[in-house]
């Protein structure tokens, strides 16, 4: 009977002394880092049985979302690397010969120092994609290497809304919607892509709070949460913010004191916001004129009021960086800026997220940082970006490996790289067969794997040692909830031992992971040590409470001290390349035709997916098994499509073949379809010169496409 | 106590954390022809509605009061326990479908075996404190697994809530 018992518990996977089964505190690291949740780990004998969220934690509360959930079948996919790898068969065949680390690290420091010695260091390129975590070393990594490129996958993600309100403030920004009335969620925070953003904004507003929804989407959030739902045409945010600016000045809704006291170059971007005739805006944006109206009346009387711009949806406009710029101008225009309730200054914190207090990240990533940085790649077509980004713009890394100039790109040493994240994404691909030494960590064996020359197997966040900070002041030291699997390595082994291995003059990289924080994390006060044995992430002892105004009294951080809608900075750096100071609106460049008369969004956030991620990963696949393209019944009706029947999408660059989902989520006109698919990569329908000229952002949502039924 | 499963159609966006979560917990792997327990949709606006509003569901087993799976079932495979769930034991299953055809929610599905199975409300984990796999991850609090009294005042509340919202409008 007591056998039969604790088969029972066992089978059910309940922890306890009798079946072994122990829960140990770990995070998801599938995501983006800004939505990593706690996880328990059933573990059982070094095995992971089973996931849930921590209660508790400071992020997720208990809750995990469809893509955390599955960790389990993520970190045990049939495909995960098992040992460094050398490429035996054509690049891309994907015939690889297993061979140890240390003739892996070998065939490495041959081929870097090699190419180091012919080409000069900046011709190895250092790429960091997912997951992102180990950026900080990996910048440090490539700059002892002697070479000014380094870069990563944020060349297409968030950097554009830091760059806007940086180009604003002189700092990135932060949201105070706990303290604020009126909530504006500018194409992003859905439940579909961000479920603990969705969540907040559902409490706030069952408490009372005013929100508005922009998006073209009827969104569960919009359906639900929105006193007012603007269904604005993509790419025609900006306008429509502008827009909203001329009506809140001309009624007199702005905070004339506060722009007064703080603000620089009011006069020009007056003039031009009031001189935006309504009617014609609403024909562009597909915006009523009383909705306009109506948002301008709310946004200017209603305070505080926070704004979030997706970081994505809006900057893969090609004009984006005006866009989000422009959105920003309105929580400065009308006061809200650095109050309590409103939009806050947002200190870098680390590892891309900002937890409200400061270490000494910054430092430890630029301190070794080699002479000739202007010589970046993307660096001089985009001047901006190289004025306010310490990194390479990697969208123009591929067509420096294809055209060799200003100089030749010959290496790439990659920690978490896809090919298909870029647009026309077979022209990256083509690129890669061009390299002289290609070596990429993965997790798994990926499309971009198969043309690597040395393969690293890295590991899962549940396999590694890692310290995340979480916004609100906090920190937690992990340790591994289980060995890592089979014969991987955490990335930040990798960088230490290969440092050796390169004898890279930086006995502080070298010196591991543990003494790399030791260093960064020293004005905190944290004891790392209490970090790792607390099960739940702790307080910072530096953290201070926010004082409103304090930032904008003490001077801002731009040319002028002064928040500037005005960008003296744009001014100085853009004028060459025709930038604009204002935040003034333009028409991205694809629009509808005849031959291709639907607006194409690449990426546009599913559930059940991140990237390319869990495409293969077989629970959160059966979600959603065929991919599909959103549109709307009516356009699907004209075009005799039913929900199910094979499509093809096709743009001047490319075709693909996918499944038709009608929906009334979507607006007419509009094409929504998921990236990362090695069978159905909308990526390569995008043009890659299509891009935002401020950011260097490719066009993802702005592609155009015709439909044709199979 | 008796348990009662309950979806808030207001909170679900068939976001599939649910059905994720339950085949972590059971082990269902659908790449090797397991059907899951428990399944979201997406609910196309209804033209007579007009109102252009989507529906999010998620279903599993209900664990209904009156189950019509264990009455339709001819070899008494299906049983209520002491915590009102409808549990199983198939060994004597004979892959009859009869319990399929009665369930209005699709609940019960057949393995490679030909054998039934379905939810078994994690009766395990809630013996030991734990709350369904499902319920414990939800991110919209959308799914919950509650006493039977607690059930009724939540009913009674959320009836009461929709008649001050309705007023308002």
């Amino acid at each position: 009977m007591e056998e039969k018992e604790l088969e029972r518990r066992l089978a059910h996977k309940i922890p306890g002394a009798d079946t072994g089964i122990e829960v140990k505190h770990s995070f998801c690291s599938i995501c983006s880092p800004s939505c990593h949740c706690g996880i328990d780990a059933y573990v059982k004998d070094g095995k992971l049985l089973k996931v849930e969220g921590t209660q508790g934690h400071p992020m997720n509360d208990g809750l995990l979302c469809t893509k955390g959930a599955a960790n389990r079948a993520y970190i045990y996919r049939p495909d995960r690397l098992r040992t460094p790898l050398k490429r035996a068969g054509a690049r891309g065949e994907g015939r690889f010969e297993p061979i140890s680390w240390e003739e892996a690290y070998d065939l490495i420091a041959e081929n870097l120092l090699r190419l180091r010695a012919e080409s000069g260091a900046d011709s190895v390129a250092f790429f960091g994609g997912y997951q992102k975590w180990f950026r900080w070393q990996l910048a440090r990594f490539a700059y002892d290497f002697g070479s000014v490129n380094y870069g990563t996958e944020s060349s297409a993600c968030m950097t554009a809304n830091k760059m806007a309100w940086t180009t604003l403030t002189g700092m990135n920004a932060k949201m105070d919607m706990k303290n604020a009335k009126l909530y504006v969620a500018w194409g992003g925070g859905n439940h579909h892509s961000h479920h603990l953003a969705a969540k907040k904004a559902e409490n706030f507003h069952r408490n009372g709070g005013k929100v508005i929804v922009v998006d073209p989407r009827n969104t569960p959030l919009a359906a639900r949460t929105a006193d007012l739902h603007i269904a604005v045409r993509p790419g025609t945010d900006g306008l429509l913010a502008n827009a909203v600016a001329g009506i809140i000045l001309r009624n007199g809704w702005q905070d004339q004191a506060y722009i007064d006291k703080y603000v620089h170059g009011f006069d020009d971007y007056a003039a031009y916001v009031t001189s935006l005739d309504l009617q014609e805006v609403s024909r562009i944006t597909t915006v009523p004129v009383e909705k306009i109206e109506e948002m301008a009346r709310l946004m200017g009387t209603v305070k505080p009021m926070s704004i979030e711009a997706s970081p994505i949806s809006l900057i893969h406009q090609t004009n984006g960086y005006q866009t989000v710029r422009a959105m920003f101008s309105l929580s400065v225009i009308t006061g809200n800026y650095d109050t309590v309730g409103g939009n806050q200054p947002n200190i870098e914190t680390f590892a891309h997220l900002g937890a409200g207090y400061a270490t000494r990240e910054e430092e430890f990533i630029e301190a070794n940082t080699p002479a000739g940085f202007e010589n970046r790649v993307g660096a001089k077509r985009f001047p901006l970006w190289a004025d306010m980004v310490h990194e390479m713009q990697s969208l123009d890394l591929a067509r420096q490996i294809h055209e060799g100039t200003p100089y030749p790109i010959r290496g790439l040493f990659a920690l978490g790289f896809n090919y298909r994240i870029f647009p026309d994404s077979e022209y990256f691909r083509a690129a890669l067969e061009k390299l002289d030494f290609f070596v990429t960590a993965d997790l798994f064996m990926t499309d971009t794997v198969k043309y690597a020359d040395v393969v690293l197997p890295t590991c899962s966040s549940l396999e590694r040692e890692e310290l995340k900070v979480y916004p609100g002041g906090f920190a937690k030291y992990y340790l591994p909830a289980i060995a890592p699997l089979y014969e991987s390595r955490s990335d930040a082994r990798i960088l230490q031992e290969l440092a050796e291995r390169l004898d890279l003059d930086d006995a502080l990289l070298r010196s591991g992971y543990r003494k790399c924080l030791e260093y960064v994390f020293e004005p905190t006060g944290y004891d790392l040590d209490a970090l790792i044995a607390s099960p739940l992430p702790l307080k910072a002892p530096c953290m201070r409470p926010y004082k409103p105004h304090a930032y904008i009294d003490g001077g801002c951080k731009t040319p002028t001290g002064k928040l500037e809608l005005f960008s003296e900075r744009v001014k100085t750096v853009g004028a060459a390349a025709g930038l604009d100071p204002l935040p003034r609106w333009y028409a991205p460049s694809y629009q509808p035709t005849e031959e291709y008369p639907f607006q194409l969004l690449a990426g546009v956030r599913i559930p059940n997916a991140i990237h390319s991620h869990l495409h293969k990963v077989p629970w959160t696949r059966s979600l959603r098994p065929e991919p599909m393209a959103d549109m709307n019944p009516a356009d699907a009706r004209a075009l005799g499509i039913a929900a199910g029947d094979t499509i093809r999408l096709v743009s001047a660059f490319g075709a693909i073949t996918v499944k038709a989902n009608p929906t009334a989520l979507m607006n007419q006109g509009q094409i929504c379809m998921y990236h990362g698919y090695s069978e159905a990569d909308v990526n390569t329908l995008l043009d890659r010169n299509n891009v935002d000229p401020y950011s260097g952002f490719a066009g993802y949502k702005n592609g155009i496409c015709a439909v044709e039924k199979l | 106590m008796r348990m009662v499963f309950d979806l808030d159609v207001e909170k679900c966006v068939a976001c599939g954390a649910c059905a994720v979560s339950c085949m972590d917990q059971n082990d269902i792997w659908p790449d090797r022809g397991d059907a899951p327990y428990r399944r979201v949709g997406v609910v196309e606006p209804l033209p007579k509605a007009g109102d252009g509003r989507l529906t999010y569901l998620s279903l599993g087993c209900m664990h209904c009061a009156d189950a019509p799976c264990i009455k339709a079932c001819p070899v008494g495979c299906l049983f209520k326990d002491e915590q009102n769930l409808t549990l199983y034991d198939n060994t004597r299953c004979i892959g009859c479908h009869s319990c399929a055809m009665a369930c209005p929610f699709g609940a019960p599905t057949y393995g490679p075996d030909g054998k039934m199975r379905k939810c078994d409300g994690c009766a395990e984990r809630l013996k030991n404190g734990l709350i369904p796999a499902c319920v414990r991850n939800c991110p919209t609090g959308a799914l919950s697994c509650v006493p039977e009294e607690t059930y009724g005042t939540a009913a009674f509340d959320r009836s009461l809530r929709a008649i001050v919202e309705h007023a308002e409008r």
